[in-house]
């Protein structure tokens, strides 16, 4: 049946306006910072954005991971499901560098309005990344058990679907919070 | 037979506006459902099935020549009232310009501060103004959002932080126009009450020279403990006499506790009996209110009332 | 989906451990769309009476002026909570239960798409409401910020309580059960419907379900984005609310109202299709204007999304801004005119049966039409300057969702209970809850019309002795009591009728959607066989074969 696609299709366009309700927030605080750090002040878009190069790679291995479904080359899908979740991890793993980076700086999200929303809206970025990571690694492992020999599988596909959103979310994200503080 | 408050009773120029556009689109809107109540009236007799009638009705299954009026028809009704809605908004709500305000009225919890900047007069609960005379009030808040509202002067306004709003205040006689907050803003939402006190140019100019004097403060007598006790029992860490060392502003400036017309901000008729009771247990007359009980005994509270009493 | 499908759509694999009869396990375990609907009911009854007696309280306190009966205190958490029990736990779930449990049955399918996701969103709504309240047990008590917990009342230092971190988390909860059930019911609706049961022959009441269900999963994320905010406000000291800190006490009203007012056609429009449904089967016509009434949802839905700042005339938001919402306001006022005069158009030239559920549905469409033009009034700005949070606004929208959404409840509740149970509800007790409630529901709520233009502001524990107040509050009050004594009526009338009412059969309205083609209570698969879809009315053209709706329409197997 084709419903489980339907669903997650809606269920995307639905956390999609949570997403655009968190940017608003950043959008309408930025500018508004009368004193403490800013993103001009305390970010680094180019480490960020080569971490960000991972998330997006990420994309396209687990579209590769499709592509071998449908081909029913379960190795490849398997090791393609594998690039995708270490792709994910090293992500997480950047974000998690630079938080830890600006608490150092005592950065927190109770310290102005920027960290506020910045920590808020990376913050449930980061949780979504994560949930994609558990339900990769979840399809890994039952890839691994001999599940997912194709040609089609709604898991696979439902939570393709998912991640290519995450992914879309962060192109966003990054845009707002890096490329309007530092390259316009 | 008593006088109906609020919309009924409207006392300035911009209430009346509002009050006649509100009057007016009630009136037109309940001939909407009285139309629409006569139908059902109608139906309700004519259409009742015959319990002996086995024949369904005719099946209609619809008509786009109705459906097209009866779409048009509330549009004209819309159009008219958005008309007249942007009509009086340029009554009600003229344009502040590059005037300086005339009043700051200031939202706490749960009392109003009223400052006069041009004079320096600063006040509470009670907001005289000349009849007749449009000022410029800036609406602020210092903790939550209230909302300023006088029913039989005119329009409310919210009164936000870190949003300041402005608002014309007139009102056409002389006269008490009693208003309220209007946005819910804690336990003692429902005391807040404002008191406007509309007089003639001659009795406000008065009144704003008695608001200026600064009362000598009493040495002796029971007074002059109060005036002891006042300092020392924390009461001036939140209240300002002016010319003692008390200056703060969390509760209401005292100075002329005296020229007002009630307690806690409207809670109790101001007279030294009630300023007794309040003093004793503020919490019973205002439960929640941030005034704690001081634990005073009887005879500190009399000396504290004789000493706001002795303030003139 | 493709035409080919059998009769009835088939899930690929078998439920789990879904049999006849698992006795009190089914309570818990079943997935079942028909349980799980009247599991909805049930908790939503009881949330009912809770919300009830709440207001019972608060009218006594405010029956006579300076009265002394509750606290300030347990005054404000009484209208948070009565507030938000009512419109989250009461109508939004009581339309959701019983779209859950009809709209498969509308559309001739098995179950709905995610049998064990519509389990999940019924127990998040059962934990939500057990998580809100239970803050009445905390130390400081439940929330008492007001159902809209502005900011920054609602935030650090001005609400040190507990209250408002119960009250997040359990709408929270809530949301993401309303999400869930949306997106179920549009694959639903999209994707299971019956051969021939097209989408311009769904009944009305799945139209509404499905517009009310877009609302749902495009405005819930706002309130829960929101809630996010407020919760890491008060948990971890974050500044989105907090003005004192660089937050803005605008942004929350914002985000509430861009949920809260679609949030308000999530209440009313399933309303509208159990009166969509009702009218036509008692006047014995079909719906005049179907593409109309289901059109002007859709055109209500899209315009509830811009329209939210009418709530903040007050807030200082500059000409221009006003001027827009107020007119968008205004608009919403030609769709919905455009359906109640196609109620009236249904009932004009019908063989009208006056039973129960038509009762409430006739006094829907007057008491409903009375809270829509005081709405119209309201669109306007400086009318809107004039009664805003004063009691005008109390008596408008109970007009709105009491003699509106609740009383088409009730005439829904009457009019599919021989379903739901296989009997009959009496007409007698019926009739007793109808006068009653007409009576109780007009005293309390319409003299609040004339205390808000008077002067009297919401939320107030306590009033002083203008003229008349004290006079037309205790008017309120006796109206309160007397629809107290109407509740009690209809849950005496369920409990009686649901053991000794009289056996209704399949059919017992003789109506023509295809719920009453299964059998009463429906077996567990729903139907045997599912009748042709060959119209509208599947029933009708079973049973006038020689005048058939559509006598054109191509028969799909």
């Amino acid at each position: 049946m084709a419903d489980n696609k339907m669903l997650i299709k809606f269920f995307v366009a639905s956390e999609s306006i949570f997403f655009i309700m968190l940017i608003l927030a950043y959008v309408n605080f930025k500018g508004t910072v009368v004193d403490g750090p800013t993103a001009e002040s305390s970010l680094n878009p180019y480490v960020t954005g080569i971490f960000s190069l991972f998330l997006l790679a990420s994309s396209f291995t687990i579209w590769l991971a499709g592509k071998s479904l449908r081909a029913k080359n379960h190795t490849m899908m398997k090791v393609w499901l594998l690039v995708t979740i270490v792709l994910g991890a090293i992500f997480i793993f950047g974000q998690g560098r630079e938080w830890a980076g600006l608490i150092e700086q005592n950065i927190t999200i109770s310290r102005n309005v920027f960290g506020t929303t910045f920590f808020t809206l990376t913050g449930f970025h980061g949780f979504h990344v994560c949930v994609g990571l558990i339900m990769l690694s979840i399809l890994l492992g039952l890839a691994l058990f001999g599940d997912f020999k194709g040609p089609r599988s709604d898991g696979v596909e439902v939570i393709s679907i998912y991640w290519h959103f995450v992914d879309g979310v962060w192109i966003v994200v990054y845009s707002v919070i890096y490329v309007w503080a530092f390259f316009l | 037979m008593e006088k109906l408050g609020g919309i009924f009773n409207p006392s300035s120029p911009e209430m009346e506006a509002l009050s006649s556009l509100t009057l007016y689109t009630i009136v037109t809107t309940v001939g909407i459902l009285l139309l629409i109540v006569a139908a059902m009236i109608y139906i309700i007799i004519a259409y009742r099935k015959n319990p002996d009638d086995n024949q369904e009705p005719y099946q209609n299954f619809g008509n786009l020549n109705l459906e097209i009026v009866w779409t048009l028809i509330p549009c004209a009704i819309v159009a008219v009232l958005f008309l007249l809605t942007c009509n009086t908004m340029k009554v009600v709500d003229p344009p502040v310009g590059d005037h300086e305000p005339d009043i700051i009225i200031i939202g706490h919890q749960w009392w109003w501060e009223i400052r006069y900047p041009k004079s320096g007069v600063i006040t509470a609960n009670e907001l005289h103004i000349p009849a007749g005379k449009y000022l410029l009030a800036r609406i602020e808040s210092v903790d939550v959002i209230h909302d300023f509202w006088v029913p039989e002067l005119g329009r409310k306004i919210d009164a936000i932080p870190g949003h300041p709003n402005h608002m014309w205040i007139v009102a056409g006689e002389p006269g008490l126009y009693i208003g309220a907050c209007a946005e819910f803003c804690g336990a003692q939402h429902a005391n807040m009450h404002i008191r406007v006190i509309a007089e003639t140019e001659e009795e406000f100019k008065e009144w704003e020279k008695q608001e200026l004097v600064i009362p000598p403060t009493p040495r002796t007598g029971l007074a002059g403990n109060g005036a002891k006790l006042f300092q020392e029992k924390a009461c001036m860490n939140c209240h300002t006499i002016m010319g003692t060392a008390a200056a703060a502003r969390v509760g209401p400036n005292l100075t002329h506790l005296n020229d007002r017309q009630t307690i806690g901000a409207g809670v109790l008729t101001n007279t030294p009996e009630n300023l007794n009771k309040w003093l004793t247990n503020p919490q019973k007359y205002k439960q929640g209110s941030l005034m704690p009980n001081m634990k005073l005994s009887p005879t500190e509270v009399e000396a504290i009332v004789a000493y706001l009493e002795a303030l003139k | 989906m493709s035409r080919r499908l059998p009769l009835v759509p088939e899930n690929t694999e078998p439920l789990p451990s879904l049999k006849e009869n698992q006795g009190m396990l089914a309570w818990v375990s079943s997935v079942d769309h028909k349980q799980i609907g009247l599991m909805y009911l049930m908790v939503t009854m009881v949330f009912f009476v809770v919300g009830g007696l709440e207001a019972l309280l608060m009218r006594i306190q405010l029956s006579q002026p300076e009265f002394n009966f509750i606290s300030p205190e347990v005054y404000n958490q009484l209208f948070t909570m009565h507030g938000t029990t009512m419109i989250f736990f009461v109508v939004m779930p009581f339309l959701i239960g019983v779209g859950v449990y009809l709209v498969p049955l509308m559309i001739g399918a098995r179950d709905m798409a995610f049998p064990r996701l519509n389990a999940l969103s019924f127990w998040l709504v059962v934990f939500g409401g057990i998580l809100i309240y239970y803050s009445f047990l905390t130390q400081s008590g439940a929330p008492d910020m007001g159902w809209f917990a502005y900011s920054p009342l609602s935030e650090k230092p001005f609400s040190l309580n507990k209250g408002p971190t119960y009250w997040a988390l359990g709408l929270l909860a809530t949301g993401i059960s309303s999400v869930a059930s949306g997106l179920n019911n549009i694959v639903t609706i999209l994707t299971m419907r019956t051969p021939g049961m097209t989408m311009r022959r769904i009944p009305l009441f799945v139209w509404m379900i499905l517009v009310t269900s877009f609302l749902l999963i495009f405005v819930i994320p706002i309130i829960a984005s929101a809630f996010a905010m407020m919760l890491l406000d008060r948990l971890l000291e974050a500044t989105f609310f907090t003005p004192a800190h660089g937050g803005s006490a605008i942004l929350w009203q914002h985000f509430f109202w861009g949920f809260g007012h679609p949030e308000v056609y999530i209440l009313i429009l399933p309303a509208f299709g159990i009166i969509s449904e009702v009218i036509p089967v008692f006047s014995r016509k079909p719906i005049f204007g179907y593409e109309f009434v289901a059109g002007s949802t859709v055109a209500i839905g899209l315009l509830s999304l811009g329209v939210w700042a009418h709530h903040m005339f007050a807030v200082g938001l500059g000409d221009v801004t006003n001027l827009y919402f107020s007119l968008a306001s205004m608009l919403i006022a030609i769709p919905t005119g455009v359906k109640v005069l196609n109620w009236v158009a249904t009932m004009w030239g019908g063989k009208i049966i006056f039973a129960t559920p038509m009762l409430f549905a006739t006094a829907f469409i007057i008491e409903f039409v009375m809270g829509g033009i005081t709405g119209v009034a309201i669109a306007s700005v400086p009318i809107d300057w004039v009664v805003t949070d004063s009691y005008f606004i109390v008596a408008h929208f109970h007009y709105v969702l009491y003699g509106g959404s609740m009383f088409a409840i009730f005439a829904g509740v009457y009019y599919w209970f021989p379903k739901f149970t296989g009997r009959m509800m009496s007409e007698t007790l019926g009739k007793w809850h109808f006068w009653l409630t007409i009576i109780g529901f007009n005293m309390t709520f319409f003299v609040q019309h004339f205390l808000g233009v008077m002067g009297m502001p919401r939320r107030i524990y306590t009033y002083q002795d203008f003229p008349y107040w004290g006079s037309m509050n205790l008017i309120s009050t006796i109206g309160a009591v007397v629809l107290a004594l109407s509740v009690l009526v209809f849950m005496w009338n369920v409990h009686v009728s649901r053991k000794r009412g009289k056996k209704a059969g399949n059919n017992p309205w003789d109506a023509w959607t295809l719920e009453w083609a299964a059998a009463s209570p429906p077996a567990v698969h729903n139907f045997d066989l599912v009748p042709p879809v060959r119209g509208r009315r599947p029933l009708w053209d079973l049973a006038h074969p020689e005048q058939p709706d559509e006598p054109n329409a191509k028969v799909v197997d």
